[in-house]
């Protein structure tokens, strides 16, 4: 059994009185490629707000390689090695593709408080910006403000910029929700890429069915803020209650 | 676009003839007798002000937030330098260090609350903490000589309007240049992060607050040092210095000027004193509808350049490129 990066015991979140999550406790294991999986409203997005420190939980305990994290604010939490890329695209619209990544990197290394250095005479930075923007993709588009990238190009702007801060656990939400079917596939491909080159833990939201049991390891299903299952892609294929709960109604 | 990247060539060599001009102005200006030595003064006055605008827009421009009270800060300068120099009998130049201090202080305990919120209450909270130092100035009648301000402030003796100016100019300069170069920094480059997307920015490891708040003393202590110089300028201190209309001024040219761009606030606070001075020259009845004049000169820029003058430059000169 590899060593566990997140451990979560017993979760629970609730808005003006509306319980979102009851009650869920699972963990993660390190290296793991897994996926969350759930109808509409089942908690998913919020289960990652609360991990990443957006939300409070309302009682229960969340563990980042054996430290408690619930109640640290985000971002101390992104510094301990968690980071994220939204469901909605989520980047830095006026700055340009490479300053979006730039600022990143300054802010991984605790560069940010450097008021005399000029950003451009920071080569190194430059130089790690560059090599992320290759490694997804975006290199030919660096000097593009990145607000009029296409929006595929913006969501996978949002994963670099989450990977420029050197993530031990990496939550992308939906990171193929409005993409065409070549480009779900094209990103699904330098997820799976990414996750093999950097050797991190990755979780993600997804709705295609395809993609979830194409490559994930791991699949765990959230219903109405409860966790219904969890297991391998095909343990929760042939899971009757999911079935019932969620892929059944597809079908329908 | 932001424009502020470190400038091109062209705009090297256009800053530099701007500054040789400014540098040779008060000489030609002193040529002409009394008008020539009111020009200087106004320009001066455009200096300062142009100061006070740039240290406005490190918040309002690269940190995307409004502050209407602003002119709290170039206050407490104005006062700070007044005080000491009327009643301790401090030199200038002690009183221009004491000044960014005393103001930065004040930005300090003022933003620790104010940066707590954001947009629209961030803004108010500007503007009752400048009302409250307002009042607070107006009704200390032993210490701040209230309505009437603080008269007769001492001129060291090699202060000659020239002279004066020139001052002002290499304070202005150094400032400047120190604000660019912050604005251009890693620091500068985390506070366009905080303005252009907050929830990201914190996503990404920093603390946008601590950020705000060092931002806000930064530009706070700039603004004290223009309030300083205007209060020497001027030779006296008065209540309005603080009044929310002081940092309107400074809001309205960091808007005609752009306030996307680092030069602009300067540009078009100039521009808009300018104005102001040349309808009080053709006719006095002119400045009784200033406010009317600017409320036209402000819808224009909103419809037709929302990114200032600076951005409309920037614009016409892309066009005729390609």
């Amino acid at each position: 059994m590899k060593p566990e990066v997140l451990k979560i015991e017993n979760l629970v979140k609730s808005f003006n009185g509306n319980t979102v999550i009851s009650n869920i406790s699972l963990s993660i294991a390190q290296g793991e490629l897994s996926a969350i999986i759930g109808p509409n409203g089942a908690g998913k997005t919020t289960f990652f707000n609360l991990i990443t420190g957006y939300h409070l939980p309302n009682s229960g305990k969340i563990y980042f390689e054996g430290k408690s994290i619930a109640g640290m604010q985000p971002f101390d939490i992104v510094r301990l090695g968690i980071a994220r890329a939204f469901q909605i695209t989520n980047i830095f619209p006026k700055l340009s593709v490479l300053e979006n990544i730039v600022a990143t990197v300054i802010t991984h290394k605790k560069g940010n408080f450097n008021l005399v250095t000029p950003t451009v005479k920071l080569k190194s930075v430059y130089e790690r910006a560059y090599q992320i923007l290759e490694d997804v993709g975006l290199a030919d588009r660096a000097q593009r403000q990145s607000g009029t990238l296409a929006h595929g190009n913006q969501k996978i702007l949002d994963i670099a910029v989450a990977l420029a801060m050197e993530p031990k656990l990496l939550l992308l939400d939906e990171p193929t929700a409005g993409m065409s079917p070549e480009e779900r596939w094209k990103t699904v491909e330098l997820i799976q890429k990414l996750w093999q080159q950097l050797n991190i833990t990755m979780v993600f939201i997804e709705h295609d069915m395809d993609i979830v049991f194409g490559i994930s390891q791991k699949v765990r299903v959230l219903c109405y803020g409860t966790m219904l299952a969890e297991g391998t892609p095909e343990e929760i294929s042939k899971n009757d209650k999911v079935i019932e709960a969620y892929l059944g109604e597809e079908v329908e | 676009m932001d424009n502020s990247q470190p400038g091109s060539t062209k705009n090297r060599i256009i800053g530099a003839i701007v500054v040789a001009a400014l540098v040779i102005l008060p000489f030609i200006l002193a040529q002409f007798g009394m008008t020539g030595e009111f020009w200087i003064w106004v320009t001066t006055e455009m200096i300062i002000m142009a100061l006070f605008a740039t240290s406005l827009n490190l918040i309002l421009g690269f940190g995307g937030m409004v502050s209407f009270g602003h002119a709290a800060f170039f206050g407490v300068g104005a006062y700070t330098v007044a005080l000491l120099m009327k009643k301790a009998g401090v030199s200038l130049l002690f009183a221009l260090i004491a000044a960014p201090c005393v103001a930065g202080i004040t930005a300090a305990i003022i933003g620790w609350f104010c940066v707590r919120l954001i947009g629209l209450y961030f803004a108010i909270l500007t503007l009752a903490f400048g009302q409250l130092l307002y009042m607070i100035a107006f009704q200390w009648y032993t210490f701040t000589g209230g309505d009437d301000g603080i008269h007769g402030i001492p001129k060291p003796e090699f202060l000659d309007p020239t002279n004066f100016y020139l001052l002002c100019l290499i304070i202005f300069l150094v400032c400047f240049l120190v604000m660019r170069m912050i604005v251009n920094s890693s620091f500068g480059l985390s506070i366009r992060l905080t303005r252009e997307n907050l929830d990201r920015a914190k996503f990404i490891g920093i603390n946008v607050r601590r950020y705000q708040l060092i931002n806000f003393i930064i530009a706070g202590a700039f603004a004290g040092i223009a309030g300083g110089l205007f209060t020497e300028l001027n030779r006296f201190a008065q209540t309005e210095f603080l009044h929310w209309s002081k940092s309107g001024d400074a809001i309205f040219g960091c808007l005609v000027g752009g306030m996307y761009s680092f030069v602009g606030p300067a540009i078009g606070s100039s521009i808009l004193i300018f104005l102001h001075i040349i309808l009080q020259q053709i006719h006095q009845s002119l400045v009784e509808i200033w406010a009317i004049i600017l409320g036209f000169i402000l819808l224009a820029v909103v419809l037709f350049a929302p990114e200032g003058l600076v951005g409309l430059y920037l614009k016409i000169t892309k066009k005729s490129e390609t």
